[in-house]
């Protein structure tokens, strides 16, 4: 298991475009939308965590796109299944590499940005642990839909997907109600633990049995 | 002692019948080299003899659930923006990574070792594929039209490394449109479909 995520790590590394590319457009989006509009005519405080939501779940798109569809396109999925015996490891160690290299810094800027719009040092934390878990639930789901379309073009089966992640928008924005307005924020995080840990369980499986049909 | 057992397989695919009662079995340390034209299902056989695809009908016995099996295909399953030592790296662990450079010494790779392998040539790129197999100890070899893109003295090498694993006990199934020059059972898919 620890091999499949050193590897992993490995190609990530050398694929600047992969993991630096979602986080620059992340940056550009974050600081681009403020200067695109008449600051002094709003709040800005009051939507600027919908443009990071919204972005947050735009990058986690454009990051799993590829997720698979290289190592379908050079042999290198039907190796490892013959390594593995199952795709099962090789999918749980792709999303967390891609949550841990990706996700978890999308969630960083995020927090950081969120400082910039009015959330105290303090509370920067809570947004962060918000931010990471639902990159980590966006991940999965994203995945599942690369997976569904991996031989025509992941990006398909990506927007496929995309409807199955509206609930964790709709959930990330109560977290980051009670964060703003100082509600219960404990309740809504295990929820998101909760939603996060089951899907990372059984979204692996699902995707197994897709890329397992594809190679077919 | 019996490797593989295919009993009675057969393979449609829409409603195209690529071939049907298909019985053979293979030894260890035997070789078996599957012959026939294009479209004949040679592929198919080998990628359902690795388990990727399930047959239409008939199955096939394994001798042992954790036979190792080292495959190479029609793609080379390497990473052309990695460099061939960093594919290497990534291939193998620490403690075979000897052995597989000592092969891309033998291949004459090492010239072009830091490069990007994007940039290297087909036949380059297949004999960095190759190294997969020949510095990857196992009980069954299974090559896809190996010998397609080599040189002379890459195929020559390559020969004699297979004829020197079955000499060992390892067993050997290839395709292959090029006389490999081996000791092999052949297995003919012919038009009609039958072995």
């Amino acid at each position: 298991m620890l091999n499949l995520f050193l590897s992993e790590a490995f190609k990530l590394r050398y694929k600047l475009r992969s993991w630096l590319g979602p986080l620059l457009i992340l940056i550009l989006v974050l600081i681009a939308f403020p200067l695109s509009i008449d600051i002094s005519q709003y709040d800005l405080n009051k939507f600027y965590f919908s443009v990071i939501v919204v972005a947050l779940l735009m990058i986690s798109f454009l990051a799993t796109e590829s997720i698979f569809s290289e190592d379908y396109e050079d042999g290198s999925l039907e190796q490892l299944y013959l390594k593995e015996k199952d795709f099962y490891k090789v999918v749980f160690a792709k999303i967390l590499t891609y949550v841990f290299f990706i996700g978890v810094p999308m969630a960083l800027i995020g927090s950081i940005f969120s400082i910039a719009n009015g959330i105290s040092l303090q509370e920067a934390p809570k947004i962060f642990i918000i931010l990471a878990t639902s990159t980590l639930i966006l991940f999965n789901v994203f995945t599942f839909g690369s997976a569904l379309s991996v031989n025509k073009g992941s990006m398909l089966g990506v927007l496929v997907s995309l409807p199955l992640v509206l609930p964790v928008i709709v959930l990330l924005g109560r977290a980051v109600r009670t964060v703003q307005y100082g509600e219960d924020f404990f309740e809504v995080l295990t929820l998101m633990l909760g939603v996060g840990l089951i899907v990372t369980a059984i979204m692996p499986i699902i995707v197994s049995a897709t890329l397992k049909t594809h190679l077919e | 002692m019996q490797l593989i057992t295919a009993n009675n397989l057969g393979y449609s695919i829409n409603e195209k019948r690529l071939f049907h009662n298909l019985t053979f079995s293979l030894e260890s340390g035997c070789g078996l080299h599957i012959k026939g034209g294009n479209a004949s299902g040679k592929s198919t056989l080998i990628r359902m003899l690795l388990g990727l695809t399930s047959p239409s009908k008939g199955n096939i016995e394994y001798c042992k659930p954790s036979l190792q099996i080292a495959y190479l295909g029609h793609k080379n399953a390497i990473k052309h923006y990695l460099t061939p030592m960093q594919n290497l790296e990534l291939i193998f662990q620490p403690s075979e990574l000897q052995n597989a450079v000592t092969w891309m010494h033998s291949l004459e790779l090492t010239k072009v070792q830091d490069e990007i392998t994007a940039n290297l040539s087909f036949g380059q790129q297949k004999k960095l594929a190759l190294i997969r197999i020949l510095a990857n100890p196992s009980d069954l070899i299974i090559l896809d039209e190996p010998f397609v893109g080599l040189d002379n003295l890459s195929r020559d090498l390559l020969s004699k490394f297979l004829q020197k694993q079955l000499l060992l006990g390892t067993s050997l199934i290839l395709t292959s449109h090029i006389d490999p020059d081996l000791n092999c059972s052949e297995l003919i898919l012919s038009e009609n479909n039958n072995a």
